[in-house]
């Protein structure tokens, strides 16, 4: 061994070594799974559950009529397939899902509104996410004045509950778009991304690589953007999932209020729909009942995505 | 009388890549009242073998063969329920800290925080019992009775851990574990406390087993030594024999890797030093002109002013404890802290007052080693990135195939195989490896001034002599001034041509090290002399009440220090006020 070699040795780890030897078959696949940590189950699930609302949407536009949500061209009060109404009919394959008051589909009703309640909740939460990146990084980076402004109007706007400003402006302003509404939530959801990131930056700029960086000579931007940008990776996946379902909770809200877009079918007014012609004393369960537990299994994939993201910025998390 | 009897025992870590055997096989027996140290790098095992004594163990790892006894009784640790291992920690076997300053709750007062622990053995005691029983293991570790009614934030980093110490002696356990209780101290303060911690450990009679990796530190505190490497003993005897007889080799590497001042030196000068690339007659290269820094009420530096020729190269040392103003001046140098008072010349200009393409210059001229080998590569990358983007952005690199030679060259220079280091990530290199990468990088960009701020530090002590001996060969074999930021002045002996101490932002004693470090005048200096922990079991270190006088002789100096000259090198002048 020449005298580099041994050096180089002595630069190497001084822990024991992983051993391999008496594990099963089994194992070793469940240990190989967390190789890569984004090969995570609870993410996958979240993931699956997501991809499956969008691809009941596309399909749905394909194999069924999305235009019997607009028209009550059917028997009202119908129950889904294979149960009976208070009036004793049983349901038909032509509406599998039962119909609503005025004779709508409901199958059509939630191919149309599943979708659009996600799309207002990943829009808002893509707002205000890129918001809070620019301001974040603006008040850790630029510090002083700028960062004293941005710091109190987060702090300020963290405080006011979202739903009341959003009634009085959409009681002021009557119908809305679905775009519309989900940029008005998106004021609400940016406070909390432009803390987190703030700071990660402030930490962050005291941190070895980023002296090194500066060292170097790299620009801002560099620093900004490639340096500190792919660390918050993880961070950024988290709070935008967490925003995701916050901005639906207040669109559905909104909706179940009757403050909605009136004209686009979403899950929120299909409810608000039912309660108002009284489906909750009438027994028609499928009509309130269904939007409903739609909007569970989203949160639930959202809170499946959430804890795999968790676990995979944190390998601490990771359990065999 | 065996207070604790580890027999064959076998710590695992099932973890995803596979099982890791922590511990194998380790048997000792640690006799009542004697003083047992762990001695080996950071992953040999010693604090787990110590901590699977109280069943402590970080979730996954567990013991996996072997059997642990406790006492005279010789209690099977590894047989008892969840509720009798609660009694017998702190009761039977304590553990103190390595951090007394995350070890204490925040929001209660001292004296609650030594109650808890009795009442959680003894159950319901009476406030004045309490209340006499704090202030008497207070009064053992050489505190007053009103440090109980204090926070842990009124106290000092020593007094901390000397109330964690008092901690886990107040139930008079048979074994104390201490987990390098004073790796967060500075060298004067180590001492008091671990002669404190001696003194205490002997009153009661229990065992002490000190987990550590400074061989001095061992010599001075600890009867018999256990030597790890990877899990595994690889020797066992009374202190004296393993540092002067020491048998496996890689007690012997231990042992010759801690510099000593006055020692044999660990460097190779070489016979035709490099010249330096600056012309003579250009402007100093470093320049200081009344610096100061004050934060808010606190002044770090005092004014300052001294002037670096860099036409010959030399290593200047900044020796101080912490606080003591060392890394302000570095950073105030690199120009990332402007002073609050004075100016700081490169080349005759000032640093802080630069145009960009100057202050390019100045970014390519003046580079630096930080004391954290862990942060200095981002660990979205692979470490080439570390080394690549700065060649680049400073126009350095011709073509892709020509940086990646430049990096491999720089690489075999400082002693690492660029084939086993370069395109892996961060987080599977060690720290040594990582530090010489960063040593590598300095070297890649060859700039005039080096600034290495505890370079070695945080590295594992077999390694420090390999990395300084790099950072030296950097002013050797390339001719790049370097000022050497450290709190350890065996090294700064060797390496530098010019050595300033510093004490609360004041320079107190400056020269070259021979006469600075080997014969100091400054009262300060002494005390840093005298309190470094030799490894030589024949040179003590005095006792606890020795050490507290030195501390209250260093209250008096720390009023109005003055500066001691001890001579000049040439290239290098100081001047202070």
């Amino acid at each position: 061994m020449t005298d580099q070699q041994s050096q180089a040795h002595a630069g190497e780890a001084q822990t024991a070594q992983a051993d391999m030897s008496g594990v099963t078959e089994k194992q070793m696949r469940r240990m190989r799974r967390f190789d890569n940590p984004w090969r995570n189950p609870k993410l996958m699930w979240g993931v699956g559950i997501l991809l499956g609302i969008v691809a009941m949407g596309i399909l749905g536009r394909i194999f069924w009529d999305p235009d019997l949500v607009f028209v009550g061209s059917a028997m009202p009060r119908q129950a889904p397939y294979g149960f009976e109404n208070l009036r004793g009919q049983e349901g038909l394959l032509a509406h599998p899902l039962g119909t609503d008051g005025s004779g709508r589909d409901m199958l059509a009703a939630i191919i149309i509104g599943a979708p659009n309640s996600l799309f207002v909740g990943l829009l808002a939460s893509l707002v205000g996410m890129s918001v809070g990146i620019v301001l974040g990084f603006t008040a850790g980076f630029v510090r002083g004045r700028t960062d004293d402004v941005i710091r109190v109007l987060s702090d300020v706007m963290i405080t006011i509950p979202p739903l009341l400003i959003l009634v009085v402006f959409q009681a002021a302003y009557g119908d809305v778009t679905l775009t519309m509404m989900a940029l008005l939530i998106a004021c609400f959801v940016w406070q909390s991304p432009t803390r987190l990131i703030r700071a990660q930056v402030l930490s962050m700029r005291e941190s070895g690589y980023v002296q090194m960086a500066r060292l170097s000579g790299a620009s801002t931007s560099h620093i900004m953007f490639r340096e500190m940008l792919p660390n918050l990776v993880p961070y950024l996946f988290g709070s935008f999932i967490a925003n995701v379902t916050t901005s639906i909770v207040t669109a559905v809200g909104l909706e179940v209020l009757g403050l909605g877009p009136q004209r686009i079918p979403t899950l929120g007014r299909t409810i608000y729909e039912a309660i108002n012609a009284g489906a909750l004393i009438q027994n028609l369960w499928w009509w309130w009942g269904l939007p409903t537990l739609l909007l569970a299994v989203m949160f639930i994939g959202l809170l499946l995505i959430n804890l795999g993201l968790d676990e995979v910025s944190n390998p601490r998390l990771r359990k065999l | 009388m065996t207070v604790l009897d580890l027999q064959n025992v076998s710590i695992d870590f099932p973890t995803s890549k596979g099982v890791v055997h922590a511990v194998k096989n380790f048997t000792l027996q640690i006799p009542k009242g004697r003083r047992v140290g762990f001695i080996g790098e950071s992953g040999s095992g010693k604090t787990t073998t110590a901590l699977s004594a109280m069943r402590m163990l970080a979730s996954p790892g567990f013991v996996s063969t072997g059997k642990i006894f406790l006492g005279e009784d010789r209690t099977d640790v590894l047989g008892l329920s969840a509720e009798e291992m609660r009694q017998a920690r702190l009761s039977r076997i304590a553990y103190i800290p390595q951090g007394a300053m995350n070890s204490l709750n925040p929001v209660m007062r001292i004296e609650n925080q030594i109650w808890d622990g009795i009442v959680a053995h003894e159950g319901k005691t009476d406030p004045a019992e309490l209340k006499r029983r704090s202030e008497e293991v207070l009064a053992g570790v050489g505190l007053e009775p009103h440090v109980g009614r204090l926070y842990p934030h009124e106290l000092s980093g020593g007094m901390k851990q000397r109330v964690c110490i008092a901690i886990g002696v107040c139930l008079a356990p048979d074994i104390i574990i201490a987990d390098e209780p004073t790796s967060a101290l500075d060298v004067i303060t180590q001492r008091h406390v671990m002669q404190t911690l001696r003194e205490v450990q002997d009153r009661i009679g229990a065992g002490l087993i000190l987990i550590g990796h400074d061989m001095g530190l061992m010599a001075q505190s600890v009867d018999d030594l256990a030597v790890m490497k990877l899990g595994e003993l690889v020797e066992f005897g009374s202190v004296r024999q393993i540092i002067e007889r020491p048998e496996h080799p890689y007690t012997k590497e231990l042992i010759s890797s801690v510099p000593l001042v006055g020692g044999e030196s660990f460097l190779d000068p070489a016979d035709q030093p490099a010249p330096s690339k600056i012309e003579a007659g250009a402007p100093p290269l470093l320049e200081f002109k009344q610096v100061s820094k004050v934060y808010g009420a606190v002044t770090a530096l005092h004014p300052m002013s001294f002037t670096l020729e860099g036409d010959t190269p030399k290593i200047i040392s900044i020796v101080g404890q912490s606080g003591s103003g060392k890394s302000t001046m570095g950073s105030i140098m690199l120009g990332f802290n402007p002073p609050t008072s004075g100016q700081v010349l490169f080349e005759g200009r000032d640093i802080n007052r630069l145009s960009a393409a100057e202050a390019l210059q100045f970014r390519k001229d003046v580079q630096a080693v930080f004391q954290d080998p862990y942060a200095c590569f981002n660990p979205f990358y692979r470490v080439d990135h570390a080394l690549k983007f700065p060649y680049k952005q400073f126009g350095y690199s011709k073509s892709d195939a020509e940086t990646q030679k430049a990096m491999e060259e720089a690489c075999t220079a400082v002693g690492l195989d660029p084939s086993a280091v370069l395109r892996r990530y961060p987080h599977q290199l060690s720290g040594g490896q990582r530090q010489r990468l960063i040593v590598a990088r300095a070297l890649m960009l060859s700039p005039k001034l080096l600034i290495a701020d505890e370079p070695v530090s945080m590295v594992d002590a077999s390694l420090r002599a390999t990395i300084l001996k790099n950072i030296y060969d950097l002013k050797e074999k390339f001719g790049i001034s370097i000022l050497y930021i450290t709190h350890d002045l065996a090294t700064a002996y060797h390496v530098s041509d010019y050595v300033m101490v510093l004490y609360h932002g004041h320079i107190v004693e400056a020269g070259p090290p021979k006469e600075v470090i080997g014969d100091p005048q400054h009262p300060y200096t002494q005390l840093l002399i005298d309190s470094i922990p030799w490894p030589d079991v024949d040179r003590d270190w005095g006792s606890a009440s020795d050490a507290r006088a030195d501390l209250d002789r260093l209250q008096a100096i720390s009023d109005r220090p003055e500066t001691v000259f001890r001579g000049q090198v040439p290239g290098f002048a100081l001047a202070t006020g």
